[in-house]
């Protein structure tokens, strides 16, 4: 008779978070909260001009002012701090890399770019002697349109440059360019002789993720130990490696600390920022602490802008709605370009790599350009440059649909991938899944059927009401294949698991959570392995000396890398003190006939065999005598995942809307999704994943936009015009993972999920408002979804119609 | 982010000590009532008065009055307090609309309809609300007292009539006739936004159903609020049953309005929102004048 | 330039001199050592982080000045349990998962336990208007929102999308 656990296990099960009690209580540790004493705040003084010389810079009535310690310019800098780029934060692709230091130098190329930098006692008095900064500047022409910008006879960016792209590449048709114009001619063939071919222009706006807590740096020096920075990253061994380069500091005297609570990040957060080289140069300098706090306003204008793409996109297709061919010519405006990591192009890079979708499209030419502009460069946000591929695709499905007057849903699934693994024509692995089953299962969950008679009889009475869809095959985390050419990084998950005589756990790994749950989910695992309670069970992050090296919380990494390394290292603990365990009892035995339960480790193969858990580590690594031969004493393990393809997720959205005829209004009526997310771990985190993500990629598509006059002035630096969705504005999802499928790469069948869900919002939505509209005929290919740009079709429509 | 230096606060408890704090602390001073139009300025450095004098202790200015249907608010008096209040149901429940909807639960605890008629800023509900029910705002410096009708006080977006030395000490409504309602509504891009357009209706019903008077005051202008006489004209003599003329009346309002463009809406479709929010407010209007209600 | 204040700050009163210029949440924050109050936004006062009570009314502490609370009372975040017992809006958030990275949690506790106090069977629709100042990023606002119906919804107001989601869960 084998032991039958009493506990449940804890994978899957739904456990509340172990964070939350210090976060409704006021006891979260965030950045703003660490105070170092005799710390100094270093104000930013940002250039009011989009594009302009700087000629001179007047700093004595700032540094007059009483507790001010010290003003600095880019010409104080440019020969005490490495320019970027430095090797570690460039990546493996052919782009053109900008010359930047964190304050600039000779001019000034978006506004809102750094210029100088106070340092006081007091962060009101920082702010006073800021504005005391006086700054004469000679105005430049403004290169404020990535197609303008791109224009023979352009104003240029960048000194040097002899014109403004950064960088293009061809992401079909095999990698030389005869075998690519082989494609291309293939490619257009294909869509000439199609039955139909749908061609359009697909815009979406700029717009990004704005985390409630800003961003921030604090740097302390010490002659002998080194620096110590806390910085609100996503990433701190990058930040550890980059600091180090650009600082001339030996990494083994710098360490980097992301704070252990952090107010979200959604990408926002990862790249290798101006602000924090600054911080800890002046901490050096000054050898005083230094701290930076954002305010809203600087976020606003200088990062958190991403999307900002056009698509020229044409696919070819048979009278069935099957798609044969695409082609696709995108731009992307990335303002400066001047940003470690990601550069701004990384974004539309992946996203032109993502286009294809979950689509079967193997006759693909997709071509992207990137154009420098006199913006602030894009900052990767949540879906990561997908958004507007995702749209563009989406938009010409249904418009193949109304062409052919088949049901959108229809021609979706006719196009869906229908077995996997599947290698895009872009070169992306999709290990795992079964996109029908997931699409099916959202289908069937909404009755279209219903829903249709419903829509037709609306209409026989003046109601327009529509439903819309969205696919999205996102990155579940980031193999090494991907990241080391895309980043120079690498991709594998690490963690380090830690047991203590008392049969306690430790994990420690290397990303910064924004609010993930790691805390729990990792908690969760781990005592699912051991036979534990998650209380048991401590997660520790984010430090650079204390973590083994990771790649930072990107991509969904968490749920399908980390958490992959931390179960491989439990179960690496499990097989030794199974093995010492059968030794100490005398029996031969494999180490899988031991299971850890209910706080014990059991023999299986005979009844009452069994020590407490507590008792088998202390005496591991308190005890460590008559040992099995090659054994040692001591209970840490750390494990480095890499999975052997990979991986990804998927997802299917149904948005419902109904649109008053009149003004255009649109009233978000339910919201729908479908996904795989292989083996949940915590049910409530995942479900909330997919709330937040949809609502975020709802807000952008309906309410956010970063509006830069033709002066170059960016009008959107505060709340009240950069507008974000309020609970009011917005429904809760109906969230479904009943279709998924456990992934066959990872320990515990587990897929990341998070990243990517606003990517398949926009599509959705802006379809549902076209099906509400079909009697119109409406066709909408540019975003932000207004009303007023709702009322102006519908207007031209009924213009039209009148005139026949 | 912060505000510039401030030398002195004081807190005054009487409008006379109000006004004396005034005197003594010159032109480079403000008064703040709720401060949740004034802050926003003081932190974004936009004004930087060296001395504040708040409002907020002198009980004088806060609450409502009614007296036979006459109705004294207090200029210190919060939106909450006015968004809560029945009596003023009917003839100017415009007012109820439009506190209950400023910004945020939290703005409504402590923002005021002194301070938002002072600050006139473009885009407020209070403004073209008061303008609509026919509001007068009294007025109290050391020379003396005025009263003036709310669309004499409010000029262009920022601008009013208030010298710098005087104090708005409360807006006051005349007693109604019998059958008079009044209702307000605002567009903005989220719920609640601070209005891009906004309208306030109010009509005044004879016995015998048919609207005998009527005021509708535009928000979100350019030129400040507004009246759409036109519109008004439009509506004299309308019943509550007559919707075309009402339609009429508003798509006249909205064409006679100057409309400007800018980030939330061109100029055409504000016209468009204001024809629209315009036939609803009137409409709802003419409902609540039909139901005679005044204290 | 400065002023003598004393401020009364979940039943601690803090005495000390200001600047007439600090901001009442810089109080909460850096003089009284509360850190749990966030500032979410530069001068606009929108994100509602901010949002504590004074003197039993939820006000965004980042739109006042510290003087103006002289010779008054706030409950912040840390004071929102009462002797150890954590308020019900407290336990069901947890409870429902309605905080990610908890950046705007304490404000949205705040505000909402002053309208829960003196507000009961709520609707869905009046919860979410009620949460118009406070913006979240990561949640979506769903799960907040089942965690003020449990405490003061209407149970008819448990939605068929709630419902089902509360199951699976």
């Amino acid at each position: 008779m084998s032991y039958v656990a009493k506990q449940q296990g804890w994978v899957g099960r739904q456990f509340n978070r172990k964070e939350d009690y210090r976060l409704t209580t006021g006891k979260g540790q965030y950045f703003a909260d660490i105070v170092v004493p005799g710390m100094l705040h270093l104000v930013f003084v940002r250039s009011k001009h989009a594009h302009a010389r700087i000629k001179r810079i007047d700093t004595s009535a700032a540094k007059a002012i009483p507790g001010v310690v010290a003003v600095v310019t880019g010409e104080d800098v440019r020969d005490a701090i490495k320019s970027l780029p430095q090797p570690v934060v460039v990546p493996a692709l052919p782009a053109r890399y900008p010359t930047f230091w964190p304050l600039a130098v000779d001019k000034v190329k978006f506004h809102g770019e750094p210029v100088a930098a106070v340092v006081a006692r007091d962060k009101y008095v920082a702010e006073d002697a800021a504005d005391a900064v006086a700054i004469e500047y000679e105005p430049l022409p403004i290169i404020g349109d990535m197609e303008d910008a791109l224009k023979l006879g352009s104003p240029i960016v960048h000194d040097g440059w002899e014109n403004n792209e950064m960088f293009s590449m061809t992401f079909t048709g095999g990698a030389t360019p005869e075998s690519q114009a082989a494609n291309d001619a293939e490619v257009d063939q294909l869509i000439k002789s199609a039955d139909v071919s749908i061609k359009g222009r697909y815009r979406v706006h700029r717009c990004g993720v704005t985390p409630l807590e800003p961003r921030g740096a604090l740097a302390t020096w010490d002659e002998s130990d080194g620096m110590v920075a806390w910085i609100t990253t996503q990433r701190p061994h990058i930040d550890r490696l980059a600091m180090s380069d650009v600082l001339d500091i030996p990494t083994e005297r710098i360490r980097v600390i992301a704070p252990r609570d952090q107010g979200g990040a959604f990408g926002v957060k990862a790249p290798f920022y101006r602000e924090p080289i600054l911080v800890c140069y002046m901490a050096r300098e000054l050898k005083r602490p230094v701290r930076w706090l954002e305010t809203r306003e600087e976020h606003l204008m200088s990062v958190s802008q991403e999307r900002d793409q056009i698509h020229d996109l044409e696919i070819g297709a048979t009278k069935e709605g099957r798609i044969v061919a695409l082609r696709d010519r995108g731009l992307a405006d990335n303002g400066d370009g001047c940003e470690g990591v990601y550069w701004g192009y990384l974004m539309p890079f992946l996203g032109a790599a993502l286009l294809p979708n979950a689509y079967d499209l193997t006759k693909c030419d997709i071509k992207i350009r990137v154009a420098c502009t006199n913006k602030a460069v894009l900052s990767p946000a949540r879906s990561f440059g997908a958004y507007p591929t995702r749209f563009a695709l989406e938009r010409a499905i249904d418009r193949l649909a109304h062409r052919l007057d088949k049901d959108p849903a229809d021609v979706r699934r006719l196009n869906l991938i229908p077995t996997l693994p599947y290698v895009t024509a872009t070169g992306v692995n999709y290990d795992s899944g079964d996109f029908l089953k997931v699409w099916d299962y959202l289908i069937k969950t909404i009755d279209l059927t219903k829903f249709r008679a419903e829509q037709r009889e609306a209409w026989r009475r003046g109601r327009y009401i529509g439903v819309g869809f969205g696919v999205g095959a996102e990155l579940s985390g980031v193999a090494s294949s991907v990241l080391v050419p895309m980043e120079n990084q690498p991709g594998y998950g690490a963690a380090t698991v830690r047991l203590d005589p008392r049969g306690k756990v430790q994990v420690f790994e290397g990303d910064a959570p924004g609010g993930q749950g790691h805390e729990t989910s990792m908690a969760q695992v781990v005592a699912q392995e051991f036979g534990i309670h998650p209380n048991d069970v401590t997660v520790m992050h984010g430090d650079t000396s204390t973590t083994p090296f990771g790649s930072g919380t990107i991509g969904a990494r968490a749920g399908s890398y980390t958490v992959s390394a931390i179960s491989t290292a439990c179960r690496v603990l499990k097989k030794k003190i199974a093995r010492v365990m059968a030794h100490d009892l005398k029996i031969e035995s494999d180490p899988d006939d031991f299971v850890f339960v209910d706080g014990y480790v059991v023999y299986t193969k005979s009844d009452n065999v069994r020590k407490t858990f507590r008792e088998v580590v202390e005496r591991i690594i308190m005890a460590p005598l008559n040992l099995p031969a090659g054994e040692s004493g001591g209970l840490e393990h750390t494990s480095f995942f890499e999975a052997d393809a990979p991986m990804i997720c998927f997802s299917a959205h149904a948005a419902f809307v109904e649109v008053n005829s009149n003004s255009g209004q649109i009233k978000l009526t339910r919201y729908v999704t479908s996904e795989d997310v292989g083996t949940v771990i915590n049910p409530q985190i995942v479900e909330a994943q997919v709330q937040g993500g949809v609502v975020q990629g709802i807000s952008n598509c309906l309410f956010e936009q970063f509006i830069y006059d033709e002066n170059g002035q960016q009008l959107t630096c505060t709340f009240e015009n950069y507008k974000l969705a309020t609970a009011a504005d917005v429904p809760t999802v109906e969230v479904h993972h009943e279709a998924g499928t456990p992934c066959p790469h990872t320990p515990l069948g587990s897929r990341g999920l998070g990243e990517g869900i606003p990517g398949a919002v926009p599509g959705a939505l802006t379809n549902a408002v076209c099906d509400a509209l079909r009697p119109f005929g409406i066709e909408i290919d540019e975003l932000p979804l207004r009303p007023d740009r709702v009322w102006r079709a519908l207007k031209e429509a009924k213009r039209l119609a009148a005139a026949e | 982010m912060y505000p510039a230096v401030i030398e002195t606060y004081d807190v005054p408890t009487s409008v006379q000590e109000a006004l004396q704090a005034f005197a003594k602390r010159g032109n480079d001073s403000c008064f703040i009532a709720g401060g949740q139009s004034l802050m926003q300025a003081i932190k974004a450095r936009v004004i930087s008065p060296k001395s504040l004098i708040d409002l907020q202790r002198v009980a004088e200015l806060n609450g409502i009055e009614c007296n036979q249907g006459a109705v004294r608010i207090g200029a210190m008096t919060r939106y909450r307090d006015i968004a809560a209040d029945e009596r003023l149901d009917g003839a100017f429940q415009a007012l109820r609309d439009a506190a209950s909807h400023v910004g945020d639960r939290q703005v409504r605890n402590r923002g005021t309809i002194g301070g938002s008629l002072c600050w006139n800023y473009i885009a407020a509900c209070m403004p073209p609300t008061c303008i609509g029910i026919g509001a007068s705002l009294d007025l109290v410096s050391k020379g003396g007292k005025r009263s003036l009708l709310a669309e004499e006080f409010l000029q262009s977006p920022l601008e009013t009539a208030r010298r710098d030395d005087e104090i708005v000490v409360a807006v006051t409504l005349p007693t109604p006739q019998k059958y008079c309602g009044s209702a307000y509504k605002k567009w903005g891009l989220v719920t609640d936004a601070l209005p891009v357009v906004c309208v306030c209706a109010f009509i005044d019903l004879g016995n015998d159903g048919r609207c005998q008077l009527a005021r509708l005051a535009v928000g979100g202008l350019a030129t400040g609020p507004r009246r759409a006489n036109v519109g008004e004209k439009a509506l004299i003599g309308v019943s509550a049953t007559d919707a075309s003329a009402i339609s009429d009346a508003a798509e006249t309002a909205a064409a006679s309005t100057e409309t400007q463009s800018d980030m939330w809406a061109d100029a055409e479709y504000r016209k468009k929102l204001i024809g629209i929010l315009a036939r609803e407010v009137i409409t709802t209007a003419f409902a609540r004048a039909a139901r005679g209600k005044h204290s | 330039m400065n002023k003598e204040i004393s401020i009364t700050i979940n039943g601690e009163i803090f005495q000390q001199s200001v600047p007439i210029r600090m901001l009442l949440v810089d109080f909460i924050r850096d003089v009284a050592g509360l850190t749990g109050t966030h500032v979410g936004c530069t001068f606009e006062g929108v994100c509602g982080a901010c949002t504590i009570h004074l003197d039993d009314e939820a006000v965004k502490s980042c739109l006042m000045l510290a003087v103006q609370a002289d010779g008054r009372s706030i409950t912040t975040i840390e004071g929102l349990a009462a002797n150890g017992k954590l308020h019900p809006l407290q336990k069901a958030f947890n409870d429902h998962h309605a905080l990610q990275c908890g950046f705007c949690s304490a404000g949205i506790l705040m505000n909402m336990a002053e309208f829960t106090r003196t507000n009961r069977k709520l609707t869905e629709d009046e919860i979410r208007n009620a949460l118009v100042g406070n913006l979240c990023r990561c949640t979506g606002y769903a799960h907040i929102v089942d965690a003020i119906k449990e405490v003061a919804g209407d149970a008819g107001s448990i939605s068929a999308v709630h419902q089902h989601n509360l199951e699976r869960a």
